[in-house]
C-alpha cells in the first residue's frame, strides 16, 4: 500500500462500485485531487459522477479500491469515523438546496458551526459574513420559502463554506438554475473556494460549468476517459427537427 | 383490486395502525349495540336509552378522528407524482384511502357484532352466567335492521370524513394575511426586512463581530422574519373566549346546590348548563391547543438558542397547526378525567360500559397524537436526511425530539390540572 504524494489531499485508486441493486456504478476510477484546486468531474448523466463523489466523501462504504484523504485510508473507516470525517473535513452541496425550512437563512448557514459546538455569536458572525460575501446578505433573515432558488442555493453554499472545510463536494450545484444565475453561483463558489484554499470536487454535466474548474476529469459509464466519443445521434426519421415555440 | 393490493402490501407498522382503527371501531360498535340492547331490555325508559346513545357520540367522534389521522399517514395513499399518468392520481388515491378506512372500520364493526352476539348467547350458550344481562337483552330477538344501522354508523362516517379530508385540492393561489394569535408577540412595530437590512448594511463588510452587534442593535427582535406569521395558527383569542365562557357556564351551573352528576342513564335538567359549559370548555381547549403549541415552541427557542433548542423550538412552531389539534383533543380528554377525579362527591362505580367508552376515547386520542407525530416525521424526512448529510449527530436530532415532547408535557400538564380544578370548583364547593 503506497502512500499518496504530499500535495494530493484526496486520492482514489482503482475504485469500483456496484449499487446495492446490482447496477454498475464505477469501474476502476483512479484520480488525485491536489490541495486547493477546483476539480471538475464531468460526463453525461448516469456516468457515475455522483457515485464517485459519494465514494470519495465517505457517504457510501468503498468495498473495492482505495480512497485516501490526507493519508487517512477512508476505505477502511467505519461509519462513525466517516461521519466524523464528513462533519469535520468535508462539506456537501447537492443539486437541491436542502435547507432546513424552519430556520432563516443565517441560521441555516450557521447550523453546521453550531452543531460543532461553536458559540452562537461566533457562528452567527461567520454565517452573516459568508452570506454577505455570496450576495445574499439582504436575505439573511428570510426563511427559505421566501427566497428564490438561486438565493437558496447560495445560502446552501454559504452553509457549506462557513465551517471552513478541507474539501467541498459540489454535486451539480447549478443544475436547477437558469444560465445567468448559474454563472453567478458558480463564480461565487469557485472564487470563495480559491480565496480560502478550499479544495473543490465539482460534478457537472455542463461543459460551461466544467470550464470554470482548474482541471477536468471526464467519466463515461463509470470509467475516466480522455475524450468522449459518443455515437452520432441518428437523424430522426426524415422528420423536421421539433421546435418549441414559447 | 389495486386498492386491496396496496392495502395488503404495507409494512407491519401501517397494518398495526389499521388494526388499531379496527379495534377502536369495534369498541364503539359494541357501545352502540349495547345501547340497542339496553333499549330492548327497558322498553319503558326511552329517555335513558336515548341518553346512552347520545353519550356514544363521544367515542364515535374519537374513532373517526383517529381513522382520519391514520388515513393521512398511510404511505399507500401518499401522492405519487410518477404514477399519476397510470391512473393513480389524487382522486384515485383518495378512493384508496377511503376504501382502506372502510375496510378497517367494517372489520371492527363485524368484530363488535360477533362479540355482542357471543355475549348474548346467540352463537353458543350465555357466557359469564348472564352477568351483563342489563344491556344485552338476553332472550329477546335482536332487530337486524337496527343493529346493522348502528354498526354502519362508524364505517360510514369515517369513510365519508376521510374522503372529504383527503379530497384532491389545488394549492391555494395566494395566502391571505393571517391574524396573529397574540398581538404582543406579533410583528407589530417591527421594521420590515428591507429597512433592517439597510440598517445592518453599513457595518456589513467590517470585522466579524461588527455586523453581529450592529444588526442586534438595529433589530429589536432579530430572530424572526416578517413572514413567519404564515404558519402561526390563528384563533387563540376565540379559543380563550370559548374556554372562559365554558368555565363561567359551569360556575353558573354550580351556583345552586350541586346538581346530581349527569350519568349515563339519569340526567337532571339542572345539569344542562353544566354539560353545555363543559362542551364549550372542551371546544375552547381543542381550539387553543395549536396556538399554545406555537407559543410553547416560541418560548423554547427564545433567548439565544443553540442548535438543539433552535431545531426543537422552530419545528414545534412550524408543526403547531398539525400537532396542536390532536394534542388539544387529548388535553380535553385528560381535563375531563381530571375533573371527574376531582369531582368525586357522589362516588359511583364505573360500569363496564363506561370503562370501555373511556378506554376507546383515551386510546383514540392518544393513538391519534402518536399517528400525527408519525405523519410529522414522514413530512420532515427530507430535512432530517439533509441534516444527517450535514453531519448532525443523531443524538442532536433525538434530543430535539425529546426536548419537544418534554416541553409540551411541562406546558400542558399544569394547564390541564388548572382547567380541571376550575371546572370542578363550583361542584365541590
Amino acid at each position: 500500500m503506497e502512500a499518496p504524494p504530499d500535495n494530493d489531499v484526496l486520492w482514489a485508486r482503482s475504485l469500483h462500485f456496484t449499487h446495492p441493486d446490482g447496477s454498475p456504478g464505477l469501474a476502476g476510477v483512479s484520480l488525485a485531487v491536489r490541495e486547493g484546486e477546483v476539480l471538475a468531474v464531468s460526463g453525461p448523466r448516469g456516468s457515475g459522477k455522483t457515485t464517485l463523489l459519494r465514494c470519495l466523501s465517505g457517504l457510501v462504504p468503498v468495498r473495492e479500491g482505495e480512497v485516501w484523504f490526507n493519508s487517512t485510508p477512508v476505505h477502511t473507516l467505519g461509519p462513525t469515523h466517516r461521519e466524523r470525517l464528513r462533519r469535520d473535513r468535508f462539506c456537501w452541496i447537492g443539486p437541491e438546496p436542502a435547507l432546513v425550512p424552519e430556520l432563516n437563512a443565517w441560521e441555516n448557514a450557521a447550523l453546521p458551526l453550531m452543531l460543532r459546538g461553536t458559540s452562537r455569536r461566533r457562528a452567527k458572525a461567520t454565517a452573516l459574513e459568508w452570506l454577505e460575501r455570496l450576495d445574499v446578505g439582504e436575505a439573511a433573515r428570510k426563511r427559505p420559502h421566501r427566497l428564490r432558488q438561486s438565493e437558496r442555493q447560495r445560502v446552501s453554499i454559504a452553509r457549506a463554506l462557513a465551517p471552513a472545510p478541507t474539501v467541498l463536494f459540489a454535486d451539480e450545484p447549478t443544475a436547477p438554475l437558469h444560465r445567468a444565475d448559474r454563472g453567478h453561483v458558480l463564480r461565487t463558489l469557485t472564487s470563495a473556494a480559491r480565496s480560502h484554499g478550499i479544495t473543490v470536487v465539482l460534478a457537472t454535466a455542463d461543459p460551461e460549468t466544467a470550464a470554470a474548474a482548474d482541471r477536468t476529469v471526464t467519466l463515461l459509464d463509470g470509467r475516466p476517459v480522455r475524450t468522449v466519443h459518443l455515437p452520432e445521434i441518428p437523424d430522426a426519421g426524415g422528420r423536421a427537427a421539433c421546435s418549441i415555440s414559447v | 383490486m389495486l386498492d386491496l393490493r396496496l392495502t395488503r402490501a404495507a409494512r407491519p407498522a401501517v397494518q398495526l395502525r389499521r388494526l388499531l382503527v379496527a379495534a377502536a371501531s369495534a369498541g364503539t360498535g359494541f357501545l352502540l349495540l349495547s345501547c340497542l340492547g339496553y333499549a330492548l331490555g327497558h322498553p319503558g325508559t326511552a329517555g335513558a336509552g336515548a341518553l346512552r346513545l347520545a353519550w356514544c357520540l363521544v367515542p364515535v367522534a374519537a374513532t373517526v378522528h383517529f381513522a382520519v389521522a391514520v388515513a393521512r399517514t398511510d404511505p399507500g395513499a401518499r401522492p405519487r407524482p410518477g404514477l399519476s399518468a397510470l391512473g393513480l392520481g389524487p382522486a384515485r388515491l383518495m378512493a384508496v384511502s377511503a376504501l382502506g378506512t372502510a375496510l378497517a372500520t367494517t372489520l371492527g364493526s363485524l368484530l363488535a357484532l360477533a362479540l355482542f352476539l357471543h355475549l348474548r348467547g346467540d352463537l353458543a350458550g350465555v357466557p359469564f352466567d348472564g352477568a351483563g344481562a342489563s344491556f344485552l337483552a338476553v332472550g329477546r330477538p335482536l332487530p337486524a335492521a337496527a343493529a346493522l344501522t348502528l354498526l354502519a354508523v362508524v364505517p360510514g362516517v369515517a369513510t365519508a370524513t376521510v374522503a372529504v379530508a383527503l379530497r384532491p385540492r389545488d394549492p391555494k393561489p395566494a395566502t391571505r394575511p393571517q391574524r396573529r394569535y397574540l398581538s404582543f408577540v406579533g410583528p407589530a412595530g417591527r421594521a420590515p426586512a428591507g429597512d433592517r437590512a439597510a440598517a445592518g448594511a453599513p457595518a456589513g463588510g467590517g470585522t466579524p463581530s461588527a455586523p453581529d452587534s450592529a444588526t442586534d442593535l438595529a433589530a429589536p427582535t432579530p430572530d424572526r422574519d416578517p413572514a413567519d406569521g404564515r404558519d402561526t395558527p390563528a384563533g387563540l383569542p376565540w379559543a380563550v373566549a370559548l374556554l372562559a365562557a365554558g368555565l363561567t357556564a359551569q360556575a353558573y351551573a354550580g351556583r345552586t346546590p350541586p346538581p346530581p352528576a349527569p350519568t349515563f342513564t339519569t340526567f337532571a335538567p339542572a345539569a344542562v348548563p353544566f354539560l353545555l359549559g363543559w362542551l364549550l370548555t372542551a371546544a375552547g381547549v381543542v381550539l387553543a391547543a395549536p396556538g399554545l403549541t406555537h407559543l410553547c415552541g416560541r418560548l423554547l427557542q427564545c433567548a439565544r438558542p443553540g442548535a438543539l433548542r433552535l431545531l426543537a423550538g422552530r419545528v414545534l412552531m412550524t408543526e403547531a397547526a398539525r400537532i396542536g389539534r390532536p394534542l388539544g383533543v387529548l388535553w380535553a380528554v385528560a381535563a375531563g378525567y381530571a375533573t371527574t377525579t376531582l369531582y368525586a362527591a357522589p362516588a359511583r362505580a364505573f360500569g363496564p360500559l363506561s370503562i370501555l367508552g373511556a378506554l376507546v376515547v383515551t386510546g383514540c386520542a392518544f393513538a391519534t397524537l402518536l399517528t400525527v407525530a408519525v405523519e410529522t416525521r414522514q413530512c420532515r424526512a427530507e430535512t432530517t436526511a439533509a441534516l444527517l448529510r450535514l453531519g448532525a449527530p443523531a443524538t442532536v436530532l433525538r434530543g430535539a425530539a425529546a426536548l419537544r415532547a418534554l416541553a409540551l408535557l411541562a406546558f400542558f400538564t399544569p394547564l390541564t390540572l388548572a382547567i380541571a380544578a376550575l371546572a370542578a370548583l363550583p361542584l365541590t364547593r
